[in-house]
């Protein structure tokens, strides 16, 4: 049923099918687009933060008392008159529910959707048993008859289209189906599956809620499946996972509150069902409903103690980090996730289903940050995957050659830059003459890489060109440093040197520490946690926070990293905690430092209104939270800001990723740069020279006539003096 | 909140899931309601609950002069024969435009879910701001086992086929729903 894979060369064909998948491609970037509109308009007038953290600090103290919880759940639903188990493992609870079916002489089944019975393969093991199993959730009786795993965790169908699934209804029914009408196919599902709700023995459904204090579930349902289940048949079976496990009625209404507008922007589903023990039942000879509730552990209370992993189990399973994911929009669900989908299934698979079916998709995140800002638990979803990548790449007990050449060369920054310095000098025979790009891909790069032009090392890294720039300012009205990082000093050193020419019209102070290297970021990135932390511990002694009044940067996600990533990395190494504080509060990208520090003035610039587009980057809009002072500095500076359909959507880059996954890389870079073209801007501003590398090389490469510059050349470029 | 914009709240956030709502003046208006919206649908039977004996029996009477059969419970007997379900609801909540019902009994969850339409009058001294404001009240109904509580927000609704929005998949296919000015009781 559900193969994933489980090679990167199986994994990528898996990924280039996809990517050739014209309707799945149609289907989820128009998803993508109406889910964000229908969130925003779901929130409107709710403080979200507010919200997202209570409903996190809940979930984190359930979690800390699970199984008191389990027990206080236990006592009340069976003073309901339900009966409550607890199953150890997948396989556990599907016996304990085919054993109450065969102890009650169940023959047919009903079923509501459920990701947990999803994630214990339920329908398969009932099957093995001699039972007949019909989904009745619309887009799950559509995967059960297509023998398919779900490719949205709320919308398992999604990846289908109208003609698919009416040929699937005219082969079930044997009876004509309109392959347009989408209508009558739900009349089609409707009539089918009514005598089937009307037959059943038993209905299985899973659970949002079990709150504690009362021994009640609650579930929501669209479709009103979910009711008829629970109330046609004499039996009703609840699998629940443990982390569903909530005190009280309260801090259940508070999750509903955000569960259905973070899932599809609804402002609540159609129905939503408190059930609270043994109700009422005609077709039961007790005249009782016999109702069973399962709680599933399958590596649940371990992942509860993991001091790094138990806000994985905050998930409320709204799907939303599937919507805003770039490569989801790309390639979809049966390919980015197992049986669970998305961000959250990259992580859960690793402990649901095992490093094997882990191993390949849990490489394939841009570390973008999308899923982890729509996130209504506030899971640090990027960081997880990470980890759970490290963790698989420790069990495998073997790590790419990359990781290991990677640690050996950055370890040492003389050595790296020297290294840097080597490759300057022997690419110019393949340098592009004025274009800064290599004319031929080097040979280690395949076909499917040369969706952009490569940029050519500069000639002169920005900090072997700093001696001779350097300006002394005699009462400086700020001194700051400039970290550079390795794309500013050793490819596009003239975004540092337009910061310069700012700076110094401005009377500040400018350095530029010598002993600084790489931000350690792509360390990170590699799971090379020893590396990113001695990298972060040299960053962190060069740039002497403690002497500056900023620390500006010219690249989002080293500033991301630097300000949030060095917290988490170096937060045992107590002997450096108060410089670390120091360069938390200090760290500025370029934007900020002009807008709120400098506070430019419109009558420093030309007006020449020439009119710009601009590309958000991941790491500072949702690392750093900067969204309004870019748009506000190209205004200021006379330049005509021109907005841009999701200009908060990554460019592709991802660092390594994009050498990783590059036939994704080009998809997103692509849908990016038809968007900027669209608005007819004849340049692309942007604030991170990652996404200038990655985006100018993209539009070279479809010779686009958009420029695309950093925000500090376009600035420093209309500067009066 | 004023009971007034409670129902101008109520009636905005329901009509955006396309439920009905309407005003009425009292429990007859109800009644001639239900049997008349049951007329102009085809629609052949009625089942009712939450009615007083006298308004049971004035339905009745419409029901036989309109040629419409009233369904006696259990409606277990009656699985695929309820066109409407005329019933009361216990609290609506404006914030979403939702009915809260107690669906203990077993009638009414099957005349709820197994109708074409769902006809429910709610008084409007009994709608409140939000789901927060009726914890409490929920809380009592679930320490009081066994229990089903119903929130119902529109008529039944699917978007699993290209995320088109298509109402009436396994539930009711039209939800009405009618503010009570004068309380009934």
């Amino acid at each position: 049923m559900i193969q994933t894979a489980q090679d990167m060369k199986t994994y990528r064909d898996r990924i280039k099918k996809a990517l050739g998948n014209q309707f799945l491609r149609k289907a989820m970037d128009n998803f993508a687009t109406a889910y964000k509109q229908s969130r925003a308009k779901a929130f409107e007038g709710i403080e979200l933060d507010v919200l997202k953290q209570q409903i996190a600090n809940g979930k984190d103290d359930a979690l800390l008392q699970v199984l008191s919880l389990f027990n206080q759940f236990k006592q009340k639903a069976e003073e309901a008159g339900a009966r409550v188990h607890l199953a150890g493992t997948a396989l556990e609870a599907n016996e304990i529910i085919a054993s109450i079916g065969k102890e009650n002489g169940v023959k047919t089944i009903i079923k509501a959707k459920s990701m947990t019975a999803e994630e214990t393969h339920l329908n398969d093991h009932l099957e093995r048993e001699g039972f007949k199993v019909t989904e009745t959730d619309l887009g799950e009786w559509i995967i059960q008859l297509r023998h398919e795993g779900p490719s949205h965790m709320v919308m398992p169908a999604i990846h289908l289209s109208r003609q698919q699934v009416g040929t699937l209804f005219r082969d079930v029914t044997g009876k004509p189906v309109d392959l347009e009408d989408i209508g009558k196919m739900v009349k089609v599902a409707r009539k089918e599956l009514r005598p089937a709700f009307l037959a059943a023995d038993m209905g299985v459904s899973g659970a949002n809620f079990a709150v504690a204090e009362t021994g009640t579930i609650g579930l929501i349902s669209n479709e009103g499946n979910i009711r008829l289940t629970t109330t046609l048949p004499r039996i009703h079976v609840a699998l629940i996972g443990l982390e569903k496990l909530v005190p009280d009625i309260t801090t259940a209404l508070r999750i509903l509150k955000v569960l259905p507008k973070n899932a599809t922007g609804q402002a609540i589903t159609s129905y939503v069902t408190w059930i609270t023990g043994a109700v009422e039942c005609g077709s039961s000879q007790t005249d009782k409903k016999n109702l069973h509730i399962i709680f599933l552990d399958n590596g649940r209370l371990g992942l509860a103690r993991d001091t790094v992993f138990s806000e994985a189990l905050r998930c409320i399973r709204c799907g939303a980090c599937s919507n805003v994911c770039p490569v989801y929009g790309k390639v979809g669900g049966h390919t980015l996730g197992h049986v669970y989908i998305g961000a959250i299934g990259l992580i859960l698979t690793y402990f649901y289903h095992g490093k094997d079916n882990a191993r390949a998709i849990v490489r394939n995140c841009l570390n973008c940050q999308a899923c982890k800002s729509v996130c209504p638990v506030n899971i640090d979803l990027p960081h997880l995957i990470k980890k759970v990548y490290a963790n698989v790449l420790k069990d495998e007990g073997t790590k790419p050659a990359k990781n290991i050449m990677l640690s050996a060369v950055m370890k040492n920054r003389k050595l790296f830059h020297a290294a840097l310095k080597f490759a300057s000098a022997i690419q110019k025979p393949l340098v592009q003459k004025d274009e800064g790009v290599l004319r031929h891909l080097p040979f280690i790069l395949g076909k499917d890489h040369d969706f952009r032009s490569i940029p050519a090392l500069a000639e002169k890294s920005f900090r072997d060109q700093w001696p001779g720039i350097r300006h002394e300012i005699k009462t400086p009205s700020y001194r700051v440093a400039l970290f550079g990082g390795c794309v500013v000093d050793f490819v596009s050193p003239e975004q540092a040197i337009a910061l310069t020419r700012l700076l110094s019209v401005n009377n500040v102070q400018m350095e530029y520490p010598m002993g600084q290297s790489c931000c350690g970021l792509p360390a990170v990135m590699m799971t090379e946690e020893e590396t990113a932390k001695e990298l972060a511990i040299q960053n962190l002694k060069a740039l002497e926070p403690l002497s500056y009044d900023y620390i500006i940067v010219l690249c989002a996600s080293c500033g991301a990293h630097i300000k949030e990533g060095y917290l988490k990395l170096l937060a045992k190494s107590s002997d450096l905690a108060e410089e670390l504080q120091a360069l938390h509060e200090k760290i500025i990208d370029f934007s900020s430092f002009m807008v709120n520090v400098l506070k430019v003035k419109p009558e420093d610039f030309l007006h020449n209104k020439d009119s710009v587009a601009y590309h958000s980057p991941c790491h500072l809009c949702r690392g750093l939270g900067v969204t309004r002072e870019p748009r506000e500095l190209l205004e200021t500076a006379g330049l005509d800001y021109v907005p841009c359909k999701d200009e908060d959507v990554c460019c592709g880059f991802g660092g390594s990723y994009s050498l990783e996954f590059p036939e994704i890389s080009a998809a997103i870079l692509h849908q990016k740069l038809d968007n900027v073209e669209k608005t007819g801007a004849g340049v692309l501003v942007t604030d991170c020279p990652g996404c200038v590398l990655q985006l100018r090389g993209g539009a070279d490469k479809r010779k686009s006539k958009i420029k695309v510059k950093h925000i500090s050349e376009v600035i420093s470029a209309n500067l009066k003096k | 909140m004023t009971d007034m914009n409670m129902m101008e709240k109520m009636k905005e956030k329901a009509g955006l899931v396309q439920a009905v709502v309407s005003e009425a003046g009292n429990i007859d208006d109800v009644i001639d309601y239900a049997v008349k919206l049951t007329l102009s649908q085809n629609g052949k039977s009625i089942a009712a609950n939450g009615l007083n004996a006298e308004s049971t029996n004035r339905l009745k009477e419409l029901c036989i002069a309109s040629d419409i059969k009233f369904i006696d419970p259990p409606y277990r007997n009656h699985l695929e024969g309820i066109h409407t379900a005329l019933t009361s609801a216990d609290w609506a909540i404006a914030e979403t435009g939702t009915l809260v019902l107690d669906a203990s009994s077993e009638d009414l969850r099957i005349a709820t879910m197994l109708s074409e339409t769902h006809v429910a009058w709610i008084p409007a001294s009994r709608i409140k701001p939000d789901a927060e404001s009726i914890a409490s009240y929920l809380r009592e109904k679930m320490l009081v086992f066994p229990s089903y509580m119903s929130f119902i927000t529109g008529p039944s609704r699917t978007a699993d086929i290209e995320r088109v929005l298509a109402i009436g998949v396994h539930g009711p296919q039209e939800l009405h729903i009618l503010l009570l000015k004068e309380n009934p009781s």
